[in-house]
């Protein structure tokens, strides 16, 4: 546990950025942001996806400069040119992409690209000073062993261990839990508090609050390129209250959705449990989506979003529990899946398209083997043409050429062909992981329509997404996903900034039940009996 | 058959194999730092034979020594194509490198001719004399097998050792390992992964034309068209059966070498009972063994073959 606020002396502060501000294209990743970090000290920088923690964190390293502001290590001037500068002046940065050369062991890999290394490279020496500070720091990391064999724990600790070695005096760890499980996660807790006392002071950037409340002495919030909260004390502080700060204003609520009528349950997840090697499973999952409704599942990014989307979809067995879609039982089969009218908008466009395939071949993947598209094995193309293109006129896939490469069309013509291609025919359920997700505008709204028409004739929508204002826009009920369990669960109406906090914040509430006067039975959580009554 | 027992034969056998052996030492030695950083170079083919021909017209113009290693600097300047081609410019190295055969055993058969008007005009260099090691060559059995070798072998000897601690011991050793691993990893570490494959494919180059020097100046003697007769491919499978070790490809070098010198010599022993075009064939199965067998446990540069693109 943290011991006490970090002293506050006449010393320099370890690093010190001023107004600092970096623009990619039209966005404003950063906008006049400072930033501090004291000696012995874990500040940790949080907010949401795009929010600009890591590209302030990569102007830091030296990765990026940034268009304008200054920064001062020590006292001294410090504008890093690149990534090894700033690790020559001391400054480690250990990205969510680990940097660490496959193919090479970790003494290997801690020669390599050192600052001010040798021409020559004494292998014994290399192992005898990783095992040394293995054993100072309290890590297993081998010395000798291939980085591909390792865990990606033990990886991480390997080049946290090399950022140590090569003399690091501030250490930065962009979201280092974001694959961990839990034990992983405290025996990296353990580390950084280990370095802390060693004097090391670390920036440590998550969305996970209760690790942060565990681990930091203080806290800066950014928004939108901003800061909305600067080195807040963490033990002061009020987790649903940074929870809100992270999320922002949800006053401004503009609900465009249309009028539908929640019918019979047709998607029922029932107590799902999943297990991933690397990241947060599922951990009892139940929720039910009646046809016509749109229901929103919630959470900061890695708390079993991925899972819950491949489980769901049949790509991946569950370890218990169920998939039932119209009374039909689909766990695991992904097959079963599509057969009972499953559909699924991937939210990574490059595995839920065959990029290299043309929109042809996209278009009627699910249906290849169709009297009319083929005889005896042999495509017709003639057919196939004439309905992909009507299906792409239908979806406005530009261009609506059944030769194009799919992987040439632009992102939102990709989500779109995805789209037309899942919703071809009317889906009973509809998964959609992040479906506007770098679409622009006008795609975006292109994508929420479909979505919107799913529920109104008669589809099950689940979107799952990181981003909320695009669950705001589309859900008529949430469910708030943390560490991989269901923490709340409610109608768009009772939102709150800081009720959507608590929960995603971790902090479970009692399993919600009706409630007397809440617009739309928010109780359809644990498979209640079918139900209609009017959406809003 | 008594005569394949007796000492000649297999003392014919072991120093043959050593001296056929050196040209593919030095090419496979060049070829395997270069694989090893990921550009792999078909065309090593195309840099012996540009090498043996240059060596040959510098060697009998100047010495031995010179024209060795301007047999260097001409496979170095067919690498230079590979590099700016594929390293530079992402062409793809399987096909850059099969146009750098053709065109090294296509320009220099063209060369040939063109500077050999008549039989009588062909440069000849005299064979190199065997370096006489005090007590060593006089060694019986061994002495002659395995200690009767001119400068050059012994050059290409002395370089296994010189190779394995460049690559075990020394930053750059590190650096071409990790850029024909994982060169994004590597360009995050700070190293320069175009300019250290560059280097790695220059001095596949130059020591291929070193090695089809060697072939030259300490064999043969004389240039006639497509003289490599398939070397450089064969380095390029000593490396796979060495699983891109330095000492391996030296050793199957040897184990090659050996086994042409064998099957040639068994020639002269089995003559008329057995096809030549079999016993030609003799090194190839015993490759194509030790590939089969070894390739369970190799394990190639993930790299290899993949040309690098910068991300920003």
């Amino acid at each position: 546990m943290p011991s006490g606020v970090p002293p506050i002396t006449g010393d320099p502060p370890v690093l010190e950025a001023r107004g600092i501000s970096r623009r990619f294209g039209a966005v404003q990743a950063l906008a006049d942001v400072d930033f501090t970090l004291r000696a012995g000290e874990i500040h940790a920088l949080v907010g949401e996806n795009g929010a600009g923690k890591s590209t302030l964190a990569k102007i830091v390293a030296g990765v990026l400069r940034a268009d304008s502001g200054e920064m001062a290590l020590f006292g001294e001037p410090y504008a890093p040119g690149s990534r090894r500068e700033g690790a020559a002046r001391g400054v480690a940065h250990i990205r969510q992409q680990l940097s660490l050369v496959r193919g090479l062991t970790v003494a290997e890999n801690l020669q390599l690209g050192r600052p001010n290394a040798s021409a020559l490279f004494n292998a014994r020496a290399a192992r005898a000073e990783v095992t040394r500070l293995s054993d100072e720091l309290g890590l297993a990391v081998p010395a000798a062993t291939i980085v591909d064999d390792l865990p990606l724990a033990v990886r991480q600790q390997a080049e946290i261990l090399i950022g140590v070695a090569w003399g690091a005096r501030a250490l930065i760890l962009d979201e280092p839990s974001s694959a961990l499980g839990p034990v992983e996660t405290d025996a990296l807790i353990r580390l950084c508090q280990r370095l802390r006392a060693e004097g090391t002071p670390i920036i440590y950037i998550s969305h996970r609050l209760p690790e942060l409340a565990q681990l930091a002495d203080r806290l800066t919030i950014l928004r939108q390129g901003r800061v909305v909260l600067a080195g807040e004390d963490v033990r002061q502080a009020d987790l649903a209250r940074i929870a809100e700060l992270m999320i922002g204003d949800l006053s401004l609520l503009r609900v465009e959705r249309p009028q539908t009528v929640r019918g019979e349950v047709r998607l029922s997840a029932q107590g799902l449990g999943a297990h991933l090697d690397h990241g947060v499973g599922l951990d009892g999952v139940s929720f039910t989506v009646g046809g016509g409704e749109i229901v929103g599942v919630v959470g900061v990014a890695g708390n079993g979003q991925e899972a819950l989307a491949e489980v769901l979809t049949g790509v991946r067995r569950p370890t218990r529990g169920h998939v039932v879609v119209d009374g039909v039982d689909v766990t695991g089969s992904s097959r079963k899946a599509i057969a009972a009218g499953m559909a699924h908008l991937h939210e990574d466009r490059a595995t839920g398209l065959a990029h290299g395939f043309t929109l042809a071949d996209n278009a009627i993947a699910r249906r290849i083997g169709d009297r009319g598209f083929a005889r005896l094995g042999v495509r017709l193309p003639g057919p196939v043409g004439a309905h992909v293109r009507e299906l792409a006129g239908r979806f406005e896939v530009r261009p609506p050429e059944p030769s194009a490469i799919a992987g040439a069309l632009s992102g939102g013509n990709q989500q779109k062909l995805m789209a037309a291609r899942e919703l071809e025919r009317d889906p009973a359920v509809l998964v959609a992981a992040g479906p506007t997700k770098g679409l622009d505008p006008h795609a975006a709204r292109a994508m929420r329509d479909r979505c919107f028409a799913v529920a109104e004739r008669g589809g099950a929508v689940v979107v799952i997404s990181a981003d909320l204002d695009e669950v705001r826009e589309l859900a008529h009920r949430v469910v708030v996903l943390s560490g991989g369990r269901v923490t709340d669960e409610f109608a768009i109406e009772d939102m709150t900034s800081g009720r959507l906090g608590a929960a995603m914040a971790g902090m479970a509430r009692p399993r919600p039940r009706p409630r007397p006067g809440a617009g739309r039975g928010a109780g359809a959580g644990t498979g209640g009996a079918p139900r209609a009554d009017h959406h809003g | 058959m008594d005569r394949l027992l007796t000492e000649t034969f297999w003392i014919a056998s072991i120093s043959g194999g050593l001296r056929l052996a050196t040209p593919l030492i030095y090419a496979s030695i060049g070829e395997t730092f270069s694989q090893r950083a990921g550009v792999l170079n078909i065309g090593l083919e195309g840099y012996m034979i540009v090498g043996s021909l240059t060596s040959l017209y510098v060697a009998v113009e100047t010495g031995t020594l010179i024209g060795l290693l301007a047999g260097g600097i001409a496979g170095m300047l067919m690498a230079l194509l590979m590099v700016a081609l594929s390293v530079r410019l992402s062409a793809n190295q399987v096909v850059v490198g099969f146009a750098l055969t053709t065109l090294g055993i296509g320009l220099t058969g063209f060369v040939f001719r063109e500077t050999t008007p008549t039989p009588q005009d062909a440069r000849r260099v005299s064979r190199l004399s065997e370096i006489d090691i005090p007590g060593l060559s006089d060694v019986p059995f061994l002495g002659d097998a395995i200690f009767g070798n001119n400068w050059i072998s012994w050059m290409g000897f002395a370089l296994v050792p010189i190779a394995w601690w460049c690559s075990a011991r020394t930053t750059f050793g590190l650096q071409v390992r990790a850029v024909g691993e994982d060169p994004d990893a590597a360009a995050a570490r700070g190293v320069p992964v175009v300019r250290v494959r560059s280097l790695a494919c220059l001095l596949s180059g130059f020591l291929g034309g070193v090695g089809g020097g060697a072939l030259m100046l300490g064999q043969v003697g004389q240039f006639q068209p497509f003289l490599t007769a398939n070397r450089g491919f064969i380095a390029l499978i000593v490396i796979i059966m060495a699983s891109w070790s330095v000492w391996g490809a030296a050793v199957g070098a040897f184990v090659f070498g050996f086994f042409e010198a064998f099957s040639s010599n068994l020639r002269n022993v089995v003559s008329g009972d057995v096809p030549t075009e079999a016993l030609n064939a003799i090194p190839f199965l015993v490759a194509l063994t030790i590939l089969i067998i070894g390739a369970r446990r190799a394990r190639m540069p993930r790299g290899l073959g993949v040309n690098y693109v910068a991300d920003r």
